[in-house]
């Protein structure tokens, strides 16, 4: 009823179905998740992060002035330029809170990372 | 007079009641470096600077105890070298923590000059100065890429 050819076809088609969605994740990594620093505030505020997992975060500054992004608990400290952005390694984080602030501005609200 | 003396002996007893502390922090990874240049940092600054601090006996002593914990807390939370690795994790924040060290050297903000005026080691002549910013200087022109560690 089938010839061998278009048995051979169907199994081909068949694998790539089953590869697909391994081959899609493979090429589209994750989105890097961003941190903003606009009208005198971090945006998100709060941002929520999978735990255990290193990660990257990447830090613009939308304001007028240089800032430093800066978190004792994740030991990170990165001076920002207006208009910059910069990519922050991030290592596995346990479950929980971490602050992070605008040292050159303690009157920027601080935010935080949150690893759940 | 003597009221107030008085006062003032049982007010410093008390004091020596209230507790102090450097906290125990665990070792995140020492900082890796010559030994010539670890030597001289673990001299000059890793009373303050990381988690061996070593304890002096005014240190032990309110409300000097008091300072001295405070002071150290402050220091750690902005450089720890016990932290090193953490801060390599991340290749712009150990390039940061890098020009930090070397610019508080050149300009002598670093060690204060009340901690120099205590601490002989603190007190780095030219060829150590020059001996660390040699160090950094390699450091911060290759690239390293980060390595992640859980915390």
């Amino acid at each position: 009823m089938f010839s061998a050819r278009s048995t051979v076809f169907a199994a081909c088609a068949a694998l790539l179905m089953a590869l697909a969605p391994i081959v899609v994740s493979v090429a589209a990594p994750e989105p890097i998740p961003e941190i903003r620093l606009e009208h005198g505030r971090f945006q998100p505020g709060e941002l929520v992060v999978a735990a255990d997992n290193p990660f990257q975060v990447r830090v613009t500054n939308h304001g007028p002035a240089a800032i430093e992004f800066e978190s004792f608990e994740l030991h990170r400290e990165r001076v920002v330029q207006p208009g910059e952005t910069i990519t922050v390694y991030m290592p596995p984080l346990r479950a929980g809170t971490y602050r992070f602030f605008d040292d050159f501005n303690h009157a920027t609200p601080q935010g935080a990372i949150v690893a759940k | 007079m003597a009221t107030a003396a008085i006062a003032l002996v049982v007010l410093f007893a008390a004091a020596q009641m209230v507790p102090f502390e450097h906290p125990p922090a665990p070792d995140d990874g020492d900082l890796i470096a010559p030994p010539g240049v670890k030597r001289i940092l673990a001299a000059a600054c890793y009373d303050c600077h990381s988690n061996h601090t070593r304890q002096r006996w005014y240190g032990r002593v309110a409300p000097v105890s008091w300072i001295v914990a405070r002071h150290v807390a402050a220091a750690r939370e902005h450089l720890n070298f016990s932290d090193w690795s953490d801060y390599a994790s991340d290749p712009g924040t150990l390039a940061h923590k890098l020009d930090q060290i070397r610019s508080s050297l050149a300009d002598g903000t670093m060690a204060p000059w009340y901690y120099r005026m205590l601490h002989r080691e603190a007190r780095l002549d030219e060829n150590e100065r020059a001996a660390v910013a040699a160090w950094i200087a390699q450091a911060t022109a290759g690239s390293e890429r980060p390595a992640h560690r859980s915390r």
